[in-house]
């Protein structure tokens, strides 16, 4: 589904090439993806985040919970083309089966020789509207309620308040 | 944090249906009278003034006080679209921290300038 407004598009540029880049996302993203409860499923308890290297492949996280072990899977990856392109679905631990958005991350060689990481997280206009909305949610689950939001909003919401700010 | 959430439920729900997008859409442009948004949405008048209590209980919109129902004017309220703004916010900072917490990491280890 593809409606204009319908993403978060985020940038940064790296001093190492493409390859590494890539390499690095993906194969060592537990070191780098941020610790706590905003941004795990683990919370404070420690987790370990594994992206397999291959379409098909899992983004998962396992961590110790109250009742042993467990199992946050946020999707599979559905492109993987090194060292340019890599495509994973996201799902928000507050998520409903069947439910999922898509994140597709690209590194480009810029003339300076250093690397352009663009992340697009898209997809919420196809969830159903009455995706279930936690209070106080710590942000991997607010990004799981950012799931409520349709196309024809953000369409509306950019056109109203886009202009001022 | 309640607050603000709640606000937000209110607004999806307020804008769960193609009719009431389509007032908003239409109070964009200038602030119209119950009678015209259900004339230009092809819709009866009792039906567009459920649709408005609707969008009036979530804050969206705001009327003139007339005493007369008919001759009230509504208008688009914008402190709704703003935190709907904040929100999309936040999730950009959430992906705005990741890569940076990776350009961190990885320039760190294998960075050819340091």
């Amino acid at each position: 589904m593809t409606i204009a407004g319908d993403q978060v598009a985020v940038e940064v540029m790296v001093d190492v090439a493409p390859a590494v880049a890539f390499e690095v996302f993906t194969d060592e993203i537990d070191r780098w993806w941020r610790r706590g409860i905003a941004y795990r499923a683990s919370g404070r308890s420690a987790g370990v985040l594994t992206l397999e290297p291959r379409v098909g492949g899992r983004l998962f996280e396992e961590y110790e919970g109250p009742a042993g072990l467990r199992v946050h899977e946020a999707g599979t990856v559905t492109a993987w083309d090194p060292p340019g392109h890599l495509a994973f679905e996201w799902r928000g631990s507050n998520f409903a089966p069947g439910e999922v958005t898509y994140v597709e991350v690209t590194f480009a060689l810029t003339e300076s020789g250093r690397t352009r990481v663009r992340l697009v997280h898209r997809g919420f206009a196809a969830l159903r509207p009455d995706h279930p909305v936690r209070h106080g949610a710590p942000v991997v689950e607010f990004i799981g309620r950012f799931a409520t939001w349709w196309g024809a909003l953000l369409r509306a919401y950019r056109d109203h308040a886009g202009g001022d700010g | 944090m309640t607050g603000p959430d709640a606000t937000i439920d209110a607004t999806f729900r307020a804008l769960a249906d193609p009719t009431r997008r389509g007032v908003i859409e239409l109070l964009r442009t200038k602030p119209r009278r119950a009678s015209d948004l259900a004339d230009a949405c092809s819709c009866s008048r009792p039906a567009m003034s459920r649709h408005l209590r609707v969008l009036r209980a979530g804050g969206l919109v705001v009327t003139s006080s007339e005493e007369d129902a008919r001759e009230r004017i509504y208008t688009l309220r914008p402190e709704p679209f703003r935190e709907l703004r904040d929100w999309l916010e936040h999730v950009e900072k959430f992906w705005a921290l990741q890569l940076d917490s990776f350009k961190q990491h990885v320039e760190r280890t294998r960075g050819r300038r340091r």
